[in-house]
């Protein structure tokens, strides 16, 4: 593990925070990479490559294979994970069948459990670099959010109408970014982008904004666990048509998304909720190639759960394990999942 | 200071369930320098004394000069022996049974004792393997190599004599081998020059034995490293199908691996001068899923423990079949160069055993891969066994009258491949 500010959005080379370009490609830093968050007690982490085989547990050779199975470790970009303190961790990873990692995170939290944002931004396979949308517009949002202020005063209502003026803001940002990278390839004619989804935890309030189909999760520890929004996809519009989930599912166009970021988005603005939390559980916010394998609400509790008998705590390690199972389930798509645990007793 | 280059050329996709991994590995060599140039370097010219080496008398004369010539090109400072080879071995020079020291002073010595070789007696080439092996141990020389020239069959020692010798001398010493005329076997000699990592060829004439032993012992001097191994590693319950050395020439390296660590085996490859030899790897890996990418070896060129080059054979596992049907040229070449080799070797065993039509069958099919491959030598070398009728369809008849030594030229050489053209 190296300590550092992220990863170049060129070639997922590990970057400093002072940077200016990447020290590995040349790339220019500036436009797309985050600056340290403001309010966030640690700075996030990204593996530079792991050491120990993830299939295996084997030692990784210097040439980017297991000494013992031969599996290739993963690039930077292809797979990495962010603890931006204990409460809040979060894993990015490729999954199987794609060549590329089109998903993206960026989070920040402070260590007094206060606030944390989680954004995941999930690039458009269809649209080539949208890796690199996807990573620009998670991060400048992560970053407009954990730079913004905090409320000025204490109330739900105070708070989420806070929090929604600044995710709209972070969203537009996000936009912009994504735009950048468009012009930054000359402007190609399927431009890259992405979907956008970001949740800010501050205190017991959740307030969420999104575009597209990346999630956000409520799952207690006890009691009902909730999808905290509606995808913007022709999937949504099928079920308020009158259609069954499964026979939804069921139909090709079901995962084609209605909003998203990027130069040719035609509403950028996010859809907006809020939530406020009363028991302990697990905010999850992920990409569809972890709900594609666990889309009921309750499904992803009962997964969360287990881990949790099974002794796992760290936000980390069972957002790990969530990808994981994605994988086991054939990791069709890029998997991204990112938790937050709240305790209404610790605070 | 040698230094060495791998390059690897495989087809890595293979389809859902598939397991083989099939790749070539080039290693070239520069910068080699003379041989003793990594330490000291041994040679042992052993020449066949037998009574036949008399009939006719310019064998026995042929052998001299030729062992003349190649005393004349070893450089000073290497250790040196010559052999007489009958029924034991007899030492030429020095008298005792020891090695000299390349000087002006032993060279000249040297060349005053070969001409006293005279012939007399059997064929007794493992006593010869031995002696060989005996005196190599008496120098701590890091290369070693001798030239052994006969031109009879074994008969003067009990069968078993030379396999027993072989497992004594493998990896000790270096042998090539040659045989002169038509009396000798074919199989005997291969057998000495595969165990003993050398060549081995075929003489027909006397007065070629000069340039031959010349040209032999001039490659023998340009090898400055002395010893090089292929180091594979493969994952995890995989399994080695094959290594074989596919250009120059085809030699089966697969036997003679040795586990140097739990998922590592390294097979000798002797030594090396400024050369390019081609490796055919063969690797069965545990079938991972789509979309799952794999080390099936990782080739490493080692001398003295140091790894000098290193190439990736890798499996990906893809459903697209546009990428997993395609097989790599070299992987197909080389495929096809050794099963040349192999079908002209039982082509005339078949032919000897006296089975015409097997024969006939087996040297067509040799005849049309020998030809679609651009392998030219080897085309020239079956013209002189059989009479080609129809290259399409690989249609021959055997030749009426054939020069013994043409087919053994054929059995010897069958071996030698060509390489594959490489877009640049």
């Amino acid at each position: 593990m190296t300590d550092v500010a992220g990863i170049c959005p060129e070639c997922a080379h590990p970057v400093a925070g002072e940077d200016a370009f990447c020290e590995n490609c040349g790339a220019q830093l500036i436009e797309n990479a985050v600056a340290a968050p403001t309010r966030a007690a640690a700075e996030p982490t990204v593996a530079a490559g792991t050491e120990a085989c993830r299939e295996c547990g084997g030692i990784v050779a210097d040439d980017g294979f297991c000494s013992v199975c031969g599996k290739r470790a993963p690039s930077a970009r292809d797979h990495w994970q962010e603890t931006p303190a204990a409460w809040v961790g979060g894993v990015c990873d490729r999954g199987i069948v794609h060549a590329h990692n089109e998903d993206a995170m960026a989070l920040a939290a402070l260590a007094d459990r206060s606030l944390a944002v989680l954004v995941v931004c999930d690039g458009v396979t269809s649209a080539p670099d949208s890796d690199r949308a996807a990573l620009a517009a998670a991060r400048i949002a992560c970053s407009t959010l954990s730079g913004s202020s905090l409320p000025m005063s204490d109330g739900v209502a105070a708070t989420v109408s806070h929090w929604s003026t600044a995710i709209t803001r972070a969203c537009l940002d996000a936009n912009a970014a994504a735009v950048g990278v468009a012009r930054s390839l000359g402007n190609p004619r399927e431009p890259p982008s992405c979907t956008f989804v970001a949740a800010v935890l501050d205190g017991d309030v959740v307030t969420l904004g999104w575009c597209g189909d990346s999630r956000a999760y409520w799952l207690p520890d006890e009691g009902v666990a909730v999808q905290l929004m509606l995808d913007h996809s022709l999937g949504t519009e099928m079920i308020q048509g009158g259609m069954t989930q499964a026979e939804a599912e069921a139909d090709s166009t079901f995962h084609t998304i209605t909003r998203w970021l990027g130069a040719d988005s035609v509403d950028s603005r996010p859809e907006l909720a809020s939530m406020q939390l009363h028991v302990a559980g697990w905010l999850l916010v992920c990409s569809d190639g972890l709900w594609n394998y666990a889309s009921p609400a309750v499904a992803l509790q009962s997964l969360v759960r287990e881990q949790m008998t099974a002794g796992r705590t760290a936000p980390v390690e069972i957002a790990d394990v969530l990808v994981r199972f994605a994988n086991e389930q054939g990791g069709h798509d890029n998997i991204t999942a990112v938790l937050a645990r709240y305790e209404p007793s610790l605070r | 200071m040698a230094e060495f280059k791998a390059e690897v050329f495989q087809n890595e996709y293979l389809a859902d369930g598939a397991t083989d991994a099939h790749a070539v590995v080039s290693v070239s060599c520069s910068g080699a320098g003379k041989a003793g140039a990594s330490g000291e370097a041994a040679e042992i010219i052993i020449i066949d004394t037998s009574g036949s080496m008399d009939m006719p008398p310019t064998k026995i004369a042929a052998a001299r000069r030729a062992a003349g010539v190649a005393v004349g090109e070893i450089v000073d400072g290497t250790w040196f022996a010559i052999v007489s080879g009958h029924s034991v071995a007899q030492m030429v020079y020095p008298q005792h049974a020891g090695m000299a020291k390349m000087t002006d002073v032993t060279r000249r010595e040297a060349l005053t004792a070969v001409e006293r070789v005279r012939s007399g007696g059997a064929t007794a080439i493992g006593s010869w393997i031995q002696a060989a092996t005996e005196l190599f141990s008496q120098v701590s020389a890091a290369q070693r190599h001798a030239i052994l020239l006969t031109d009879g069959k074994i008969e003067g020692e009990p069968p078993g004599a030379l396999a027993q010798a072989l497992v004594a001398a493998r990896g000790k010493f270096q042998c090539d081998c040659r045989g002169i005329g038509a009396d000798w076997v074919v199989d005997e000699l291969r057998e000495i020059s595969t165990a003993l990592m050398g060549t081995v060829d075929i003489v027909a004439k006397p007065e070629d034995l000069e340039a031959d032993f010349e040209a032999m012992m001039q490659a023998a001097m340009s090898r400055g490293v002395a010893d090089a191994r292929l180091r594979i590693w493969t994952p995890q319950g995989s399994e080695v199908l094959f290594v074989r050395q596919v250009a120059p020439t085809v030699k089966d390296l697969t036997s003679t691996g040795v586990q140097t660590a739990p998922l590592v085996r390294e097979f000798p490859t002797g030594a090396w001068s400024d050369e390019s030899r081609d490796y055919h790897v063969a690797v069965r890996v545990p079938v991972a899923g789509i979309g799952n990418e794999r080390l099936a070896a990782r080739v490493e060129l080692v001398v003295n423990d140091e790894v000098q080059a290193k190439s990736l054979v890798k499996a990906v596992w893809t459903t697209d079949t546009d990428l997993t049907t395609r097989i790599d040229p070299a992987v197909a070449h080389y495929t096809g160069q050794v099963k040349l080799a192999d079908t002209i070797q039982k082509g005339l065993a078949a032919k000897a055993a006296g089975d015409d039509r097997t024969a006939t069958v087996l040297l067509g099919e040799a005849a049309k891969l020998a030809h679609d491959s651009g392998n030219e030598s080897t085309t020239r070398l079956l013209e002189k066994v059989v009479d080609v009728v129809d290259l399409e369809t690989g249609t021959v008849r055997l030749k009426r009258e054939v020069h013994k030594t043409d087919e053994m030229a054929l059995d010897t050489r069958s071996t030698k491949t060509t390489r594959i053209r490489r877009d640049p």
